[in-house]
């Protein structure tokens, strides 16, 4: 039900778009955008699995991609097969498609860029196909063609380019990008002739540059959504797919610690995190991935079932808790959870720096809709070991995530939506379920 | 030490006792007036600390207040009192309202007492805060204090409380400002005084929590004890702390509790008055009282030099007479020009010297009239016994003469024989007397006493074995150490043989004389010894007075003259006897010549 109520949302979401617009959509204009990524390199095989979803998709393609109801599609390929052992996988690419600077899309070019961000894969070009092998199952394989970091790329010298609606015009490392409108884009001319996105900016930052009119589009912090909304602005938000979670830097040494690390999770008052500090906006939880993307988030426990034993005796020493401090709900968060924490005999000290902390509070992007692979990918953010599917059965999916909520590195705590701060001007609008952003259907028009 | 000194040495010590004395009253008396006005400016100081309390109070009810009264805080409550479920829309606004009413703390509570809103403590919020669920208890409409949690411990705090009514369940404004080194800095302070706060409360003394207007204060440990005294006693207590070796480093320090409403110990106030100006103006007493006595000793040693010269002349001319009169001056007088005391003195001491030099010529006149009376007795006495057998043998002759015949030639020679030796013996005695009239001085030479002793011993050997006489033993005991002396060796030599005679006179049955020589410190000392009948106590007293003898046939002149000789030598004879036990006597003769003179006075 859940599911299909945050579905309902972002058709509604969009529905509310297109009828606030009753104009006909038209090319031009530079789309001004903010994100916080600060990436200083463009080239995709350098992304993890969790990074790159908002900018990195407007110049590189992938060979599949999520559409907005979170159903795997193709985008440069045309189809795919794997065998029975899941190790052996066929992709028949798209033709007439380009990459920037006229290049046409080869099997070739696309098993180099893909050899490039998977040094682990046997990537061979076979005719209009490619073939790829790994060296165990990977019933995930499709879903992964369509990260950002498997986009796929051409490199002319020191330049990467890809074959996505806009190109590079100008580059400056972890601050700015430039991005012209691809006249031979494969699938037509995107609206806007340009997009300006300005790279590091903070939320604060952000909301006030929307609010001066000095951007387009800027994402906005869950807690900062009903307030924004209430204020007349337009906000998209994503489902919860992003999980709130104390990261562990390291594995359990004793069974103390593991009491203490189960005590320190049933001390946590989620509710009250999702309530207060993220002012609604999201659900507490107790698992890595969200229950609209797996369904038995209910078999790991609900909140308020604090166990009785969860005060623990003696002391534990002091554990660091560290945060990004860009982000004042995160301290907020943290302290809470020290808060909470004191009361269950814990000791834990949030602070700002990262340097030799305990735990880590996390915000992982999921990165993707296909359930088994967004455990991968939130597995590899927090540094813990990936999970392994031979299939994509629910109990698998249950077992492995189970396993890696036992192994006491990860203590979730709430998924959070993104949300996004349209500007007076922006229309067509759409985004994927793992928050990516398809500004090649938007166009910049006046307000009606 | 002499008199004058000793007068002196009094003087000085009562002056600079006496000086001492004012000086230390004068420094106690300081000392006191200082602490009475120390402590009466740290209760003055105190009693500011209370007053600044009172106004900070009555300026955070104020901002409270204020707060509890603005436009949005009333939309809050209304909102709430609608919806109590959308108190997580508030949980920033505490941050943003404590900020610009200068508060450190400040927190926002529904009616139940849990937190909606917490500046000091942002994740705080639904937790339940103490001051307002106390069953029963309203809260204080007063600033109080409080220990307020922090995230990263605890902190003293002054608070106020207002409601926000607007429903029958109001929400609660709860506003403090942070009793810490600010608060303390912000204290305007007389100089040479500091605040100094205390915020651990009760339990085990932390010197981490003890801070003043500079931050943590140095040697913390050195405020323990204070700290723990108002731990222990809940009360105000005041201490001297020293910081350093410098006693002038040192504070008065008075140590105020600091409570909540409920009485529990929160922390402690603790107002530090420098010592400094009260030890350097000690300092300064000190020096004056020293240089004051220094200038007192030398006065009194100028006064007392006077005063004892001044009270010790008289004596000290008094005693110059009595040295004169005791060198033979008996026509010596004091002339002291003095008190009246002393001027009696003197004149007491002029009389007695003239009764004295009256009684001496008295007593001289006696004794020379006694002597002629003794020499005349002796002479009598001597002269008498020849004339009886010259006037018997004369009348032997007369008589023979009328008888006539063959007799009377027999008479004459016999007569004539025995006025011859009684002649002679009127001669001899006649011969002694001139004799001791005639005493020569000595001529000094170097002297073998040893080989004196000797001669002397044998001159005499045929009177100690002379036949029809019981024979005495002699006996030599000569120290062969002995050296020479410087003697006139006839006059000693007749000196020792009036001795050695005496001797053989006081053994008519026989005995046993003894000479013996020996070196003592000083001098050398012949002794002649004989174990006769002894002598009494008084006649050893008058032994050696002249024309006294204990021998029935004696002339009382041989020890005078052997005293006589010793004297002209300025050496001593004594005499040792007892009855029964014989008698010593024993010369001792100076080794040199002017230790002679030492002897003169006892000899004389």
């Amino acid at each position: 039900m859940r599911r299909i109520a945050w579905l309902l949302l972002a058709v509604n979401s969009v529905l509310a778009l297109a009828g606030a617009a009753e104009v006909r959509p038209h090319y031009g204009g530079t789309l001004r955008i903010m994100v916080r990524e600060a990436p200083v390199s463009l080239d995709p095989a350098r992304l993890s699995a969790a990074q790159g979803t908002r900018i990195f998709p407007l110049i590189f393609e992938g060979l599949t991609r999520f559409d907005t109801h979170g159903r795997l599609q193709p985008q440069l390929a045309t189809r795919w097969q794997g065998d029975s052992s899941n190790q052996h996988w066929e992709v028949w690419l798209r033709t007439g498609a380009k990459f920037h600077d006229g290049t046409p899309l080869t099997a070739e070019a696309v098993a180099t860029s893909l050899r490039a961000a998977n040094p682990a894969w046997a990537v061979s070009a076979d005719g209009d196909s490619v073939v790829i092998e790994t060296a165990a199952p990977d019933v995930e394989l499709p879903a992964e063609l369509a990260l950002p970091r498997n986009g796929i790329t051409h490199r002319a010298g020191n330049k990467v380019v890809g074959t996505g609606p806009f190109a590079v015009s100008d580059w400056q490392p972890g601050k700015s990008l430039a991005l012209a409108a691809n006249e031979d884009y494969w699938e037509g001319r995107p609206f806007a002739d340009s997009v300006l996105v300005t790279l590091g900016q903070n939320w604060r930052q952000q909301i006030v540059a929307l609010e001066l009119g000095k951007a387009d589009v800027v994402e906005a912090a869950p807690e900062q959504a009903r307030r924004l909304s209430s204020a007349g602005r337009t906000i998209v938000e994503s489902p919860p797919d992003e999980v709130v979670a104390l990261v562990f830097t390291r594995s359990t040494q004793s069974e103390d610690e593991v009491r203490v690390r189960q005590a320190l999770s049933a001390a946590i008052d989620r509710v009250s995190i999702v309530n207060v500090l993220l002012q609604g906006q999201g659900e507490s939880s107790q698992t890595v991935l969200p229950n609209w993307m797996t369904g038995y988030a209910m078999l790991f426990g609900q909140e308020g079932e604090k166990a009785e034993n969860a005060r623990v005796s003696g002391s534990a020493g002091t554990m660091t808790l560290s945060y990004d401090a860009s982000d004042p709900t995160n301290q907020l968060i943290a302290e809470r959870v020290a808060l909470n924490a004191r009361d269950a005999g814990i000791r834990v000290q949030a602070v700002a720096s990262p340097a030799n902390a305990d735990l880590v509070l996390a915000r992982i992007g999921l990165a993707s809709a296909q359930p088994q692979l967004a455990l991968q990918v939130a597995a590899g953010a927090a540094g813990l070991p990936a999970p392994q599917f031979q299939g994509t059965s629910p109990e698998e999916l249950y077992g492995r995530e189970k396993e890696m909520l036992q192994s006491g590195r990860i203590i979730p705590l709430a998924h959070v939506p993104e949300a996004t701060a349209l500007g007076p001007g922006v229309n067509g609008w759409h985004a994927d379920l793992a928050g990516g952003w398809h500004l090649a259907d938007v166009w910049l028009g006046s307000t009606p | 030490m002499s008199f004058r000194r000793k007068l002196l040495l009094l003087f000085t010590l009562t002056v600079v006792v006496a000086v001492a004395a004012v000086a230390w009253t004068v420094s106690v008396i300081t000392q006191r007036a200082f602490e009475q006005s120390e402590q009466e400016r740290t209760q003055a100081l105190v009693a500011q600390f209370h007053r600044e309390f009172n106004r900070r109070g009555q300026e955070v009810a104020t901002r409270v207040e204020a707060i509890a009264g603005s436009e949005a805080a009333m939309r809050m409550a209304l909102d709430l009192s609608r919806q109590p479920g959308n108190a997580g829309a508030y949980v920033n606004e505490a941050a943003s309202e404590a900020k610009p009413h200068e508060l450190d703390f400040l927190e926002l509570a529904d009616a139940g007492g849990s937190i909606i809103s917490s500046a000091q403590w942002p994740a705080k919020f639904g937790y339940k805060e103490p001051l307002l669920t106390k069953a029963g208890q309203a809260p204080s409409s007063n600033a109080f204090l409080k220990r307020e949690d922090l995230p990263n411990g605890t902190a003293l705090g002054l608070f106020a409380v207002r409601p926000i009514r607007v429903s029958d369940r109001p929400l609660y404004v709860i506003g403090g400002q942070r009793l810490d080194q600010e608060f303390l800095a912000s204290l305007e302070l007389p100089a040479g005084t500091r605040a100094m706060l205390y915020t651990a409360g009760g339990g085990t003394y932390s010197p981490g929590a003890l801070v003043d207007a500079a931050g943590p204060v140095r040697q913390a440990e050195k405020l323990q004890s204070l700290v723990e005294q108002v731990q222990a006693t809940g009360a105000e207590q005041s201490g001297v702390v020293s910081w350093s070796s410098d006693s002038a480093d040192s504070e008065n320090v008075d140590a105020i509790p600091l409570k909540s409403e409920q009485g529990e110990l929160l922390g402690m106030l603790l107002v530090g008055n420098s010592r400094r100006a009260l030890v350097e103006v000690e300092a300064r007493i000190r020096s004056a009282s020293l240089l004051v006595a220094v200038l007192a000793l030398v006065v009194a040693i100028l006064l007392s030099s006077w005063m004892a010269a001044r009270v010790t002349r008289p004596v000290e001319q008094l005693a110059e007479a009595a040295r004169e009169v005791a060198a033979g001056n008996w026509q010596a007088q004091a002339h002291v020009d003095a008190s009246h005391e002393l001027n009696e003195m003197a004149e007491a001491f002029n009389r007695m010297t003239r009764e004295l030099t009256e009684q001496r010529e008295r007593l001289v006149q006696a004794e020379r009239v006694a002597a002629w009376r003794e020499l005349a007795r002796r002479l009598a006495h001597e002269l008498k016994n020849p004339l009886f057998p010259l006037q018997i043998t004369v009348e032997n002759l007369l008589k023979a003469r009328e008888h006539g015949g063959e007799q009377f030639d027999e008479v004459f020679r016999e007569s004539a024989s025995t006025l011859l030796a009684e002649i002679a013996n009127l001669k001899a005695i006649v011969g002694r007397f001139s004799e001791f009239s005639r005493m020569p001085q000595p001529q000094l030479q170097a002297v073998d006493i040893n080989e004196l002793v000797r001669n002397v011993l044998q001159v005499h050997q045929a009177q100690l074995s002379a036949e029809g006489k019981p024979a005495i033993a002699a006996e030599l005991k000569l120290d062969d150490k002995l050296g020479k002396v410087a003697a006139d060796p006839e006059l000693l030599h007749r000196a020792l043989a009036n001795l050695v005679l005496n001797a053989i006179d006081a053994m008519p049955r026989g005995g046993t004389l003894t000479l013996r020589t020996r070196a003592g410190a000083d001098n050398f000392v012949i002794e002649v010894s004989d174990t006769g009948s002894g002598l009494s106590k008084e006649e050893c007293d008058r032994l050696f007075t002249p024309y006294y003898t204990t021998k029935e046939h004696g002339t009382g002149l041989g020890l005078a003259i052997a005293q006589s000789v010793v004297s002209d030598h300025h050496g001593r004879i004594a005499v040792k006897s007892a009855p029964g036990q014989g008698t010593t006597f024993a010369i001792e003769l100076p080794r040199h010549r002017e230790d002679a003179a030492q002897f003169s006075a006892q000899t004389g």
